[in-house]
């Protein structure tokens, strides 16, 4: 039917009709009655309420990084409802099948990374082989073997071939449901990504931090608009405008430069962002004194805020940088995340899974920190793949932008390996042998094989 | 006397392998299965080398090398790792707890008889 015999129809004219049709006009009572009448669709249809979920739909599609700079504006939202609301509804179903399909390749990937099953086979695997190429060796290489011997070892090389048979036929088994792991990246994991090849730790930035040093008015020199900012923030953020206004903008502009890896325009802006505040915390915290006041203190993170006048915050970050060959700190990793679960900031170890998008292990101290805003938890963490972590993580509060919004709160978490804990305030008084009780953590639910955890809130990806 | 080497490994027939080439080439030689075993051995008869492997049953290889590490009657023991745990971040930790040397499973017997050989000399 056309729009202008639908008009006629109703008795209103073709040019209402319109507007009502974009979204312009809204639309009830006995009118509504009478079009889905006329169309023979249901009033639940024609209420408008499926039409908001789709404008609403529609304009979180167009705030997708991977759309940015394709002009998507809220105009053409409307536009594309009223008119080719099928056409919408098609793009939203391929747009969540790509959503779920990256969700579940990354969790893939993640998951062969740590899968404790998968681990054990590669063990066995490289174990048997080892116990093969030694005695073969030995058949190979030693002339005067003695009959009894070169029976021994022949022996071992067929009892370990067979069980190599049996190993290669789970390891079959267990890449069948698999497909080959890609990634989507956003400027923010490719960030990520930089700092993670860098150790999180930049010499140049340290040596420019050095030379900078004491030529900055760092305390006098604070933005008189920032009075209600805690001090240590204030002295951050003077140190930051500072280093970017004496021109050490060069330094922070060739290390991004120079990485490969950020591949946008996006990313790079939020990688000298992420410089600039190494560099200032570099000047407020100076790499040596700041490591043997660490060292000293034993990671002790509120003893060191206050020596060097900075926040909780700063000091867990710079903690994380302690990574110069030959002067090491603690390996730390780091996370920081809000109440809903969104992880803002996170620099993994090596074998320390920490949540790209979403949510980490409910049981993590980063979580349970929430419950006591200002406390430090610390936390024994065992992962299904036997390796075990000290959490140490605080819920700080930031300043919110006006009384009755809800205060801000945002947890920050350090991670080290259970082997370091006891070089650290933190593992005092905790029995750290691998026979003492830990908490039983996993990655997160879908990657997690603990069947039995009252903590699941989501069935593994890969349900064993 | 020989060359004293004592090897922490829980594969009965790496053990077997490893004992007889180091043997023959005039190393006095003894194992043991599981961490704790090895460590207890290790403070009570010393050896001039131990080969540690890093996944034992009952203490884990790690934690058998942070405590001959940071024990000063202990620590001057050199240590090869030899394990079929590879990955760098493996060998990373085992650097930071103070190793001497790392290999990875599987191993030519000849390198890792070259190895404790020059551990030995330190």
């Amino acid at each position: 039917m056309t729009q202008s015999k639908l008009a006629a129809t109703l008795g209103i004219s073709a040019s209402y009709l319109n507007l009502i049709e974009l979204n312009k006009r809204s639309i009830g009572g006995a009118l509504l009655k009478r079009v889905a009448s006329v169309l023979g669709m249901s009033l639940d249809e024609l209420d408008g309420a499926a039409g908001r979920r789709l404008l609403d739909d529609l304009h979180a599609l167009a705030a997708d990084p991977r759309l940015a700079g394709l002009g998507l504006d809220a105009t053409g939202v409307h536009d594309l409802a009223g008119r080719h609301p099928a056409w919408a509804r098609a793009l939203l179903v391929l747009q969540r099948s790509l959503v779920d399909r990256d969700g579940a390749v990354a969790a893939l990937s993640d998951r062969l990374g740590q899968d404790p099953h998968l681990n054990e086979i590669i063990h066995d695997v490289r174990s048997r082989i080892a116990a093969i190429r030694s005695s073969s060796e030995i058949l190979e290489s030693v002339d005067d073997l003695e009959p009894r011997q070169r029976q021994r070892f022949v022996a071992i090389i067929g009892d370990e071939s067979a069980r190599l048979s049996d190993l290669a036929q789970a390891l079959g088994e267990f890449f069948e449901p698999a497909r080959t792991p890609m990634r989507s990246l956003t400027p923010a994991e490719e960030v990520d990504d930089f700092l993670f090849d860098h150790d999180n730790h930049f010499p140049a930035l340290e040596d420019a931090a050095d030379a900078l040093r004491g030529t900055l008015p760092l305390d006098g020199d604070l933005d008189a608009g920032a009075v209600t900012q805690p001090r240590a923030t204030q002295r951050f953020l003077a140190a930051r405008a500072a280093v970017l206004r004496f021109g050490d903008g060069r330094v922070l502009q060739a290390e991004v430069d120079a990485a490969p890896r950020l591949t946008s325009d996006a990313a790079r802006k939020l990688a000298h962002r992420a410089l600039s505040s190494y560099l200032a915390a570099a000047l407020l915290m100076p790499y040596a004194a700041f490591l043997a006041a660490a060292e000293r203190t034993r990671y002790d993170i509120e003893a060191l805020c206050q020596q060097f006048g900075v926040s909780y915050e700063q000091t867990c970050h710079r903690l994380v940088t302690l990574r110069r060959p030959g002067a090491e700190g603690i390996p730390f990793g780091f996370m920081r995340t809000d109440p809903a679960g969104f992880v803002t900031k996170r620099f993994p170890l090596p074998n320390l899974l920490l949540p790209r998008r979403g949510n980490a292990c409910p049981l993590w101290a980063a979580y349970t920190a929430f419950q006591a805003p200002g406390a430090i938890q610390r936390q024994l963490a065992a992962f299904p793949t036997g390796d075990r972590y000290l959490f140490v993580a605080c819920a700080i509060e930031k300043p919110r932008p006006a009384f009755p919004m809800p205060r801000r709160l945002v947890s920050v978490m350090l991670a080290c390996h259970a082997l370091h804990a006891d070089r650290t305030v933190y593992g005092d008084a905790l029995d750290l042998s691998s026979s003492a009780p830990w908490v039983p953590v996993g990655p997160n639910c879908q990657l997690c094989v603990r069947g039995d955890c009252a903590y699941r809130e989501e069935a593994a990806i890969i349900d064993r | 006397m020989g060359t004293r080497v004592l090897i922490a490994e829980d594969e009965p027939h790496i053990v077997e392998s490893l004992s007889f080439v180091l043997d023959r080439d005039g190393f006095d030689v003894t194992a043991e299965l599981d961490g704790e075993s090895a460590f207890a051995r290790l403070r009570v008869d010393p050896p001039d080398v131990m080969i540690l492997d890093l996944m034992l049953p009952r203490l884990n290889g790690f934690e058998v090398l942070k405590r001959i590490k940071s024990d000063p009657a202990l620590r001057a023991i050199p240590v090869v790792v030899l394990t079929a745990k590879g990955q760098a971040h493996d060998r990373r930790l085992a650097e930071d707890l103070g190793v001497d040397a790392f290999m990875t499973k599987p191993f030519s017997n000849q390198e890792l008889v070259e190895c404790v050989r020059r551990l030995a000399r330190k």
